[in-house]
């Protein structure tokens, strides 16, 4: 098996597998853990979807960790949660445009790999460079010309890019080639039992991504008729042609952010990323406490509520809340078919 | 007339909001930075508009936003497009300021977001760019935002992860760059700018119970400080109302 930095640029490979893909619209619908079991192999390269903890695949990422999947590359534009996994041999390497969670601060795994070397940083890049990369993947084209990067030492530190004088003007250009992830996995509001999936809020890169990555998964917050996405495709942001699986796992951006379903956790995000992942053996315990620990997402959140003392169904009704407050009544994208018509409670009965 | 009182942090937030023009379109991150542009929104620059890496461009948010993509950056904005969208509105002309951060800027105003220490061998690994190199190598000018101690103010970053003048004079020309560049630095300390022949990094004000003594032993190259530099102009009781009353009433940022 090639490694996973070999079939990133390889856009015959990518090619090749997309003839191969099946258009016919066919029932996708699986289990979160078969899904994460037939389509996350090891030392696949991995992208990271939505805008890190908003609309991030949360629920996917917690049981690639609980399936002990090896050796993962990890794309992080931006990101960088993937990275926690690199101490028990669940990622290799990177290439990183951003890996933090904002005002919250570093992501503690990811820096010490990277300054112990345990962790490889393979390319860097910046946001809008390594989103030009997944469009050219979209848009058919070898590569792209930018004026991003440019002068800078980011340059210096990726393998993957040129600087060329453009020939019409002979000014200096950036040329970033076109990028094939093999694995990508999205967290999307609704999907149709096929795949096309329709969000709210910020579709960041998701697309092109759809289109770039070889594999792609999807998980939801609701599985939905087919008729009722094809009422509104301007807010479908995946087509069914590109999914390989279909999961319903309500909650599955926790303890990120959903739009207008779910505010993050921000009081839980902070305490994993400045405390429980600061050192390596709390890191571990983390792993071994929520991770191993617990069978499935669900059992996850009851812990975290547990934790804060509080029943779980008075947990998620809080970031629900603030949700609503934040965006569910006062949001003006919540459109067609946006009637929130679950609860925790109907979840909890099903998963717990 | 007593004294108006204020916190460095509600300094900071008013001096943020008077560097936006009305009718400027503004990249800006979370934080001061996005507190500054509110402010000015109501204050001196109603058509103030803001763009968020993420991919919304001009909302009104009727709630601080947490992060540049938290679902208050598309309450009522004008469109949501995709990140490669964003920035090619920027590199097409219309990003004007780029509001950022970093953890070390240096006297050309390159900004470091990368890593202390060697690239190889770090001693500490940061964030990496995110939006903050496209910004700066396509807005039409750029604010960085930051603590002022030596070591973040070095004379040359350990790495380049954001353009500023680069080496000096005419280099952001030679590679390539589009943008204007580095614009004004506002740090805990004073508010600078850079000199037109040189592009280095030089002192226009100092804040309250600050001397330029103070700025440049806090600097970690030789700062200009020219004979005009003046005290930054205090928080005016208007400006400190509209940032406790209406920006940030529950203190989020400012405090």
């Amino acid at each position: 098996m090639s490694h996973a930095n070999d079939r990133l640029f390889d856009h015959k490979l990518a090619r090749e597998w997309k003839l191969k893909k099946s258009r016919a619209e066919k029932d996708k619908v699986m289990d979160l853990k078969e899904a994460i079991a037939t389509f996350v192999e090891d030392g696949d390269s991995i992208i990271e979807t939505g805008f890190a903890y908003v609309r991030g695949p949360l629920a996917a990422y917690w049981e690639i960790g609980r399936q002990k999947k090896k050796n993962l590359v990890g794309i992080f534009t931006p990101g960088g949660l993937n990275s926690v996994w690199h101490e028990n041999g669940g990622m290799e390497g990177a290439h990183v445009a951003y890996v933090g969670v904002e005002m919250r601060g570093l992501i503690s795994p990811f820096r010490r790999g990277v300054e112990n070397g345990t962790l490889k940083i393979y390319s860097e890049w910046s946001h809008g460079g390594l989103a030009l990369a997944l469009r050219a993947a979209e848009q058919g084209l070898n590569f792209v010309a930018c004026k991003s990067m440019l002068g800078t030492d980011i340059i210096k530190s990726n393998p993957y890019i040129k600087v060329v004088d453009d020939p019409w003007t002979g000014e200096p250009v950036c040329l970033v080639p076109a990028i094939y992830p093999d694995l990508a996995i999205f967290h999307v509001h609704h999907a149709d039992k096929f795949g096309n999936s329709r969000i709210w809020g910020v579709s960041v890169n998701d697309t092109a991504i759809a289109i770039a990555a070889r594999k792609v998964v999807v998980t939801c917050e609701r599985i939905v008729g087919s008729e009722d996405i094809r009422s509104n495709p301007h807010q479908v942001i995946i087509p069914h042609y590109c999914v390989d699986a279909v999961c319903e796992v309500p909650y599955g951006a926790w303890p990120g952010d959903m739009p207008g379903l779910y505010y993050f956790d921000r009081r839980l995000q902070e305490r994993v990323v400045r405390e429980f992942w600061k050192t390596p053996e709390g890191t571990k315990e983390w792993i071994e406490k929520y991770i191993y620990g617990t069978e499935n997402h669900y059992e996850m959140i009851a812990m975290a509520a547990e934790e804060e003392n509080m029943h779980v169904l008075d947990y998620v009704k809080r970031l629900e809340q603030l949700a609503c407050e934040a965006a569910y009544y006062n949001l003006g994208y919540w459109g067609v078919g946006g009637e929130r018509d679950w609860r925790y409670e109907e979840v909890a009965k099903k998963a717990i | 007339m007593s004294e108006i009182e204020y916190t460095p942090r509600e300094l900071l937030a008013c001096v943020a909001a008077r560097m936006i023009q009305d009718g400027e379109s503004v990249f800006v991150g979370t934080g001061l930075p996005l507190v500054g542009a509110l402010l000015a929104q109501k204050l001196h620059a109603p058509n103030m508009m803001a763009i968020y890496e993420s991919g919304t461009i001009d909302p009104k948010p009727a709630q601080l936003p947490w992060s540049v993509s938290d679902p208050w950056t598309c309450h009522k904005a004008a469109i949501i497009l995709s990140m490669t969208s964003v920035f090619g509105h920027s590199r097409a002309g219309y990003a004007d300021v780029g509001f950022l951060g970093g953890a070390q800027i240096d006297m050309y105003g390159n900004i470091n977001a990368t890593c202390i220490g060697p690239y190889d061998k770090p001693m500490v690994r940061l964030t990496g760019s995110g939006g903050a190199n496209d910004i700066a190598s396509l807005c039409r000018k750029v604010i960085f935002m930051g603590l002022h101690l030596p070591q973040r103010f070095p004379e040359r970053c350990d790495y380049i992860t954001t353009p500023g003048f680069l080496g000096g004079p005419g280099e952001r020309e030679k590679a390539g760059l589009v943008g204007g560049g580095p614009w004004r630095v506002l740090s805990h300390l004073g508010v600078m700018g850079f000199d037109e022949e040189t592009c280095r990094m030089k002192l226009i004000s100092y804040h309250p119970g600050v001397t330029p003594e103070v700025i440049q032993e806090f600097t970690g190259f030789e700062m200009i400080i020219p004979d005009d530099v003046v005290e930054t102009p205090k928080p005016t009781a208007e400006e400190l109302r509209i940032l406790r009353e209406e920006v940030d009433p529950n203190k989020l940022f400012v405090f």
